[in-house]
């Protein structure tokens, strides 16, 4: 019998989510105004929804205004994440090189502080597109490669600080219909959005196709979270669904430090729970795997109560 | 302990004071420091000949008076913080590798001579070839932040390979001549021939603008957010620096008779 806490009529499963360890990078890409550097930021964090399948989680951070870029240009900052360091080196390269530099006016900063964690190419490599071209400086202890393209130059800082993040944080929202559960997620994802050091890497933040570990096709490694799909509910012996739950949405965190993570998911919670039970999601689950895989466990009753520190 | 050498009458002959280093004189009662001997023509003379050796206060090694014969002032300091009141010599903070030189005066020729770190202000002029190479080196300055309040003579950063010179007055001429790279800032007006023979590295020009050579192109091409970041490095030195980033530059690349990939950066 599964023990009921209820908050504003929102049940609150006692369980936790389950996360990683990831490598993470924060890079800030500025531009002309903010248009082109969301056209760069969108166009880099483009099919990085989970590592399943995209080599690294990435999302737009925040936007940011002139005040807090290098260069004084309006910036939008954005996180990627993946399972290894030389993997996440990988990412970096391709993304900034296809996305970042053939951005119009773009140019592209780590976002993290000088030693924060190990350094990796940034721009150390992109600047061989400049075929000889390409001019460097080196301003308090930063090093800036110049490459000349058709807009002006391409400016990038030679290399950004790789740290450790936390990969997997999740919240399942169980709700009445589509409607209602796409618009729990909507607002808890927007009231997410409004922290720094967080990202939710699906579209609109926002993953339908939930999945569990495994498959009974040998080929797979990751297949349908049956346990949460309300169409099996009555055929899977597993099924985590009562009465009444006709549409499962996730929302799949990843941040730069548990802290992170942990007040996203608590605003998420706080989002919904304001919005109460009336409101079509009743019941909030997450996804873990006994909490022997990870080592963060986030617990959904915990982040539920009120805040007592930051 | 810390000491303050205070000149008590000035040598007949030139001392190489480069022995005159905090962490050397860190470590040595002031009777040690009294006795400690300087190169001065073919003698080795003792401090106390020439200076009162005084407590100091905090950490900083201080000598004042008019050190105009004392030559390699602050040379080769590592670490730790000099600050000199009055003028100083020849080769002043020469082959600095880090710590902080402070000069209330100002300096012959090879100021920050193949420096390789740390901080040098001298707050009076400069003669020649400073932030340059040693006879025979292939490269000047190669690191740190050199800084002069007042003006400098001829061929300043000759050679520089890396670093940042920041001067606030008027340049001779040659300034930048044979530049590998880095950077130097101009606050007031340049002699000719600026960037002769730079293969790489930037030179700002805050004040007025010089007589570009016909070896450097006028590049038509934006390069704002290089400047932006420069400028905004370069406003920590103050005016006339602190307003660069609201000034409009034109850039000019050369010197076209080498390399040509250095940069000479005209503000208006």
């Amino acid at each position: 019998m599964r023990d009921i806490e209820r908050t504003n009529g929102v049940e609150i499963d006692d369980t936790f989510a389950e996360a990683f360890t990831m490598k993470a990078t924060r890079l800030v890409i500025t531009a002309r105004d903010i248009a082109w550097a969301r056209h760069a930021a969108v166009s880099a964090t483009g099919l990085a929804t989970s590592v399943i399948a995209c080599g690294c989680e990435a999302g737009i951070e925040r936007e940011l205004g002139e005040d807090e870029t290098p260069d004084g240009r309006p910036g939008v900052a954005i996180l990627l994440f993946a399972m290894s360091g030389k993997e996440l080196v990988k990412q970096i390269e391709r993304r900034v090189g296809q996305c970042v530099m053939t951005c119009p006016t773009t140019a592209v900063f780590a976002g993290l502080p000088q030693g924060a964690g190990e350094d990796v190419a940034l721009g150390r490599n992109l600047r061989f597109f400049g075929d000889g071209w390409q001019i460097s400086k080196v301003l308090q202890e930063t090093r800036y490669w110049r490459v000349p393209v058709m807009d002006g130059e391409f400016v990038a800082q030679e290399s950004t600080p790789v740290v450790k993040g936390v990969g997997g944080g999740n919240l399942l929202l169980l709700a009445d219909d589509t409607d209602a559960a796409l618009a729990g997620a909507t607002a808890a994802v927007s009231a997410m959005r409004r922290g720094q050091g967080a990202i939710m890497p699906f579209p609109g933040g926002v993953v339908r196709s939930g999945s569990k570990v495994g498959s009974k096709y040998p080929g797979l490694i990751a297949s349908t979270n049956d346990a949460f799909c309300p169409s099996l509910a009555c055929l899977v012996p597993r099924s985590e669904l009562g009465q009444g739950v006709r549409c499962v949405l996730e929302i799949v965190i990843d941040g730069l430090a548990e802290a992170d993570v942990a007040k996203a998911m608590r605003a998420g919670i706080a989002a919904i729970v304001e919005r109460g039970a009336q409101a079509g999601v009743r019941r909030i689950s997450a996804g873990n795997y006994g909490g022997k895989l990870g080592p963060f466990h986030f617990h959904l009753r915990a982040l539920a109560a009120p805040a007592t520190a930051p | 302990m810390s000491h303050r050498l205070l000149l008590r009458q000035a040598p007949a002959l030139r001392v190489d004071a480069r022995l005159l280093s905090p962490a050397t004189l860190q470590v040595l009662s002031a009777d040690e420091v009294r006795r400690l001997k300087l190169p001065s023509g073919r003698d080795r003379i003792e401090v106390g000949e020439w200076f009162d050796v005084r407590p100091g206060d905090g950490d900083a090694l201080h000598m004042a008076g008019d050190l105009s014969r004392f030559d390699a002032v602050g040379a080769g300091l590592a670490d730790g913080v000099m600050e000199v009141h009055g003028p100083v010599g020849d080769a002043a903070g020469l082959g600095m590798s880090g710590g902080r030189l402070t000069i209330h005066g100002g300096a012959r020729d090879l100021a920050g001579c193949a420096m390789r770190g740390g901080w040098l202000e001298v707050h009076g002029d400069i003669a020649d070839l400073a932030a340059s190479a040693l006879p025979g080196d292939l490269d000047g300055m190669s690191g740190g932040t050199l800084v002069v309040r007042g003006r400098a003579g001829a061929r300043l950063a000759d050679r520089m390979r890396r670093g940042t010179v920041v001067l606030h007055g008027d340049a001779g001429d040659f300034a930048a001549s044979r530049m590998v790279a880095g950077t130097l800032a101009i606050g007031g007006g340049c002699g000719a021939h600026a960037g002769w023979g730079m293969r790489r590295g930037s030179v700002v020009f805050a004040g007025a603008a010089p007589a570009v050579a016909s070896t450097f192109a006028d590049v038509a091409s934006d390069a704002d957010v290089f400047w932006q970041l420069l400028a905004r490095d370069l406003a920590r030195f103050g005016p006339p620096f602190s307003e660069l980033k609201h000034r409009r530059v034109t850039r000019f690349a050369g010197d076209l008779a080498v390399q040509g990939k250095g940069e000479l950066l005209v503000t208006r």
